[in-house]
């Protein structure tokens, strides 16, 4: 109900005053809340040192020109023919070139703009007014001019914008989510690329050592010591050895596609150098996992989005407060001849509507998001023991190939060529410990690739899936769609 | 043939035919003529009738008619005289257990000990013997001895002693359970009796796996005058086998299969050469203490008498003459012939198995052109690319290659085989067809004997067997 006063006549000057102080009023609150800063904000770095084996998050300024993520308007370097790539020089790549780190960017940019939008001051309304047309054959009793302004109360503006600058936090720490799962996923596609080269490596070797089976057997049946059908299976196996090999191939030709789609490049990537050996750490279970709790950005950005979600419920609580509106107008009275004013004043009047339902439905968002925290740290926690336990058992398996198993298998081949020159073993047992030797080095090449792979997601927070799009701020079914954030 | 058949007959004149050439008063016609006439002196006026009646220690010769005596030397006396003592019985590479008289018995002290044999140059494997030794050091006595043996058993396990062949009381007789207890680890046990046999005996552990293992040794009995005809050298050999896998050391004692042969405790060619002179009346003594592998037994250049078998001495009515005898397992054979042929003759089992060591098949690298292990074992992760043997024309051949490719002897292998005083002045390549159950009978002019056995004057490879063969 809008309480309505008749335009009347009154002193030009203090109704100019009211109009001139309104709009003044309008446009200093505009230009107190123009571009945001996004300094200071926690969880804002880049990932550095990619050497060493774990990432480290060092503070960067992320003033224009300088972008917390590289960004997709850099031009393409060139890859050099057969250019051998290391995993610094494959990290920057994707720092560059990963869309979904612009799009993470993105994200924070249209929280921030939220923000600033949330915090506007309301536009006055401006009008014309012409009243009592042809009362006594005048143009009118009154024709003037009217503006009309709201005036926001309760800090409903204030709290709206640090609901969004939460919000904007959480963007920040989604993103560096969103980094970590790019770096991540480049060195652990590194590793397996790495892993690919060496096993094509063996299987080359395996084939070389089916070859000579199928020689040795063709002179062992030449002295009657093998059979036509040993001749047949030594077809077999080598024509299953160079199936192998063939597979190893295509494993490798496609371990480069998949690092050249997560660094987000399309030109075909030459062979990575790298070790994929590297001193053996041992992790403490309750180590780790004190550390993902306390540093996961996951989770920093759930607890953020929770600071966000008690912002909206003293949001929304306030919301019911009315607000005033104010209206000023100047004419002329040409019944009268004079000119004159009006000042007009409305207020809402929470009686049926005092948004008890948005208040609800906030707090149940605000109680979801604490239960988003929890569900996040048991996901955390679970997705750990998960990485944990390939961790450790290929941490194992490395060590002992590395200690016992390779040595001694190569012990076992060397000790049989050395037999063998002294005319005391066949070369059907030598190639039997050669075969061995290099089916061990295939299974330790795998336990390498695991290991690593294992290190990287436990010391990058779990983080994996370079090219899944980033994490959104809001969960889904949250409320938010006004057109006028608040 | 006559001139061949006249060369050799030089041999017996050597000595002075060598001499003589030195000086150059003679050609080859003249010694030739020499020789001739000393036959024909020697056989006097029947040699017309009975050209091959005569038999000579120094040639080839046939003896007369098989019921002669002579007949392919069998009754033909060795250079020493009748009625002496027996000549020491000799086992290369072997000892003897030594005794001491205790109360008029003759007592041997015998230990049962792990041992580590150096079949091969550098390669020492772990058998089993008696005083340290794989076969056991030699017993030897006379007829009509009372012995005593105490055994001490320091193996880890029972064992007992049996006396292959002895008639003695039943009570020593050492058959676990049947005849006695088990020696137990660290205990001693004596066996005491007379000796009224002659002739080659053994003794043996009665429990088979230690059989297996190597556990036995000669018991040879003399009788106090030597027999008739007397012989100037007793030699004997013991031939054993055994599985060892490659890259151990230790015999498998259950296996069925048998991959290393011994003599007297060495495979050949580390052997070591029996050493005689020519004209001498040598007898060998051989037992195959095998686990399960019987032995055709092959002398060279020479026939022989056998004359006498595990049981003793066989009438010389009943010996049979031979180049090759099939000695079974747990018998023994003696051999007697004169050794008119001067030269190394090869004295071996004639299975083809038999003749060669720890045998493994030819194929691979061995036989491919250029490759050589080295190369595996230089860079392993990276193994060298595979050739193909089958390239070379030899291959269109079904059954090539045969020739085992021969085990690299290094050179301190070569040193311990040619260090040895019986070895001198044989070829320098001596050793590559010596393996297995090979030995080497070394039949020496005794100009030449004693520069190999008793000079100390240096012999380069090949030139004692240089020096035989230019005699001829
Ligand atoms: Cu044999």
């Amino acid at each position: 109900m809008k309480i309505s006063h008749s335009p009347r006549a009154c002193n030009r000057l203090p109704v100019l005053g009211i109009i001139a102080l309104a709009l003044l009023f309008i446009f200093t609150s505009c230009a107190s809340h123009n571009l945001p800063s996004l300094g200071g904000q926690p969880g804002q770095g880049a990932l550095f040192e990619p050497e060493n084996g774990t990432i480290a998050a060092s503070p960067e300024q992320t003033g224009e020109g300088k972008p917390l993520f590289g960004g997709v308007s850099s031009p393409e370097p060139v890859l050099t023919e057969g250019e051998a790539l290391s995993l610094s020089k494959l990290e920057a790549l994707a720092r560059q070139h990963n869309p979904t780190l612009a799009q993470a960017k993105a994200q924070i940019q249209s929280e921030h703009a939220k923000a600033l939008e949330a915090g506007l001051y309301p536009n006055p309304v401006i009008g014309y007014i012409g009243e009592q047309i042809s009362v006594r054959g005048t143009v009118g009793e009154f024709q003037g001019g009217f503006i009309r302004q709201k005036i926001v109360t309760a800090g409903k503006l204030r709290l709206s914008r640090e609901k969004y600058q939460a919000r904007a936090s959480a963007a920040e720490l989604l993103a560096l989510a969103q980094m970590y799962r790019v770096i991540n996923a480049v060195r652990m596609q590194f590793y397996r690329t790495l892993g690919a080269e060496r096993k094509l490596e063996v299987q080359q070797e395996l084939l070389e050592t089916a070859e000579d089976r199928q020689v040795t057997v063709q002179e062992m049946f030449n002295v009657g010591q093998a059979n036509r059908a040993d001749l047949h299976q030594t077809r077999v196996l080598r024509q299953a050895q160079l199936l192998n090999v063939q597979q190893a191939e295509n494993d490798l030709a496609m371990e480069r596609e998949t690092l050249g789609a997560i660094i987000g490049l399309l030109q075909p990537l030459g062979e990575v150098t790298g070790k994929l050996e590297a001193p053996l750490r041992h992790l403490v279970w309750e180590e780790a996992l004190e550390r993902l709790l306390a540093e996961s950005p996951e989770l920093a950005a759930a607890h953020a989005n929770l600071k966000a979600d008690e912002i909206m419920v003293q949001r929304e609580k306030v919301e019911p407060i009315p607000n005033l509106f104010i209206e000023g107008s100047a004419g002329r009275n040409f019944e009268a001849s004079e000119t004159v004013y009006g000042v007009r004043a409305f207020v809402e009047v929470p009686l049926f509507d005092w948004n008890q339902g948005t208040i609800r439905q906030a707090k149940a968002d605000w109680r979801r998001q604490r239960n988003e925290v929890r569900r996040t740290e048991l996901s955390l926690r679970q997705s750990l023991a998960d990485w944990f336990r390939r961790f450790r058992t290929a941490l194992q398996k490395v060590t002992e190939y590395q200690n016992v198993i390779l040595p001694q298998s190569e012990q076992r081949y060397v000790t049989r060529l050395k037999s063998y020159r002294a005319d005391r073993e066949t070369w059907p047992g030598v190639l039997e410990a050669q075969q061995d030797f290099f089916h061990r080095g295939l299974i330790y090449i795998d336990q390498l690739v695991a290991w690593r792979q294992a290190q990287v997601a436990i010391d990058g927070f779990l983080l994996v899936g370079g090219l899944e799009p980033p994490a959104g701020v809001v969960p889904p079914g949250h409320i938010d769609s006004v057109p006028k954030p608040r | 043939m006559k001139k061949g058949l006249s060369r050799r007959q030089f041999l017996a004149t050597s000595t002075a035919a060598v001499a003589a050439s030195a000086l150059g008063g003679r050609d080859v016609q003249g010694q030739e003529s020499t020789a001739e006439s000393r036959q024909k002196q020697a056989n006097g006026p029947d040699s017309a009738q009975s050209s091959f009646s005569r038999y000579s220690r120094y040639h080839p010769s046939f003896g007369g008619p098989p019921e002669s005596d002579h007949y392919l030397g069998k009754l033909v006396p060795g250079l020493r005289q009748s009625g002496l003592p027996p000549v020491p019985f000799e086992a290369p590479d072997l000892g003897k257990i030594p005794w001491r008289m205790v109360g008029g018995v003759k007592e041997f002290e015998i230990r049962c000990t792990p041992v580590k044999r150096e079949f091969l140059p550098g390669q020492f494997m772990n058998v089993w013997g008696y005083n340290g030794s794989l076969p056991g050091p030699t017993i030897e006595a006379f007829q009509g001895d009372r012995v005593r043996f105490v055994v001490h058993n320091e193996l880890p396990e029972p064992t007992t002693f049996h006396w292959h062949g002895l008639e003695l009381p039943v009570q020593f007789d050492g058959v676990p359970g049947l005849t006695q207890d088990l020696i137990p680890p660290g205990e001693t046990y004596v066996y005491e009796y007379d000796l009224h046999q002659t002739g080659t005996f053994f003794y043996h552990s009665h429990v088979t796996m230690q059989e297996s293992f190597g556990m036995a040794g000669f018991f040879i009995i003399h009788p106090r005058i030597a027999y008739d005809p007397p012989v100037d050298r007793d030699f004997g050999l013991i031939f054993q086998n055994f599985f060892i896998s490659p890259n151990t050391a230790t015999p498998d004692s259950m296996a069925m299969n048998w991959n290393w042969h011994t003599i007297n405790g060495r495979s050949g060619p580390y052997t070591t050469p029996l050493v005689c002179k020519h004209g001498e009346r040598v007898r060998i003594r051989l037992m195959d203490f095998s686990p399960m592998q019987h032995h055709p037994i092959h002398l060279h250049g020479h026939t022989f008498w056998l004359t006498g078998t595990e049981a003793g001495r066989i009438p010389p009515n009943a010996w049979v003459p031979r180049n090759t005898t099939l000695t079974g397992v747990a018998m023994a054979q003696d051999f007697e012939f004169i050794a008119f042929n001067p030269g190394d003759w090869i004295f071996h089992c004639h299975m083809t198995h038999h003749m060669m060591n720890h045998m493994t098949q030819q194929v691979g690298p061995r036989i491919r052109q250029k490759v050589d292990v080295s190369r595996y074992l230089a860079d392993l992760p990276n193994r060298p690319p595979v050739e193909s043997s089958l390239a070379q024309p030899a291959f269109e051949v079904p059954g090539y290659p045969q020739k085992m490719q021969g085990m690299e002897m290094n050179a301190e292998a070569m040193r311990k085989l040619n260090e040895r005083r019986e070895t001198r002045g044989m070829r320098k390549q001596w050793h590559e067809g010596v393996k297995g159950l090979m030995t080497v009978l070394r039949v020496l002019p005794e100009d030449l004997y004693n520069r190999v056995m008793h000079s100390e004057e240096a012999i380069q490879p090949g030139e004692i067997f240089e020096a035989v063969a230019r005699r001829k």
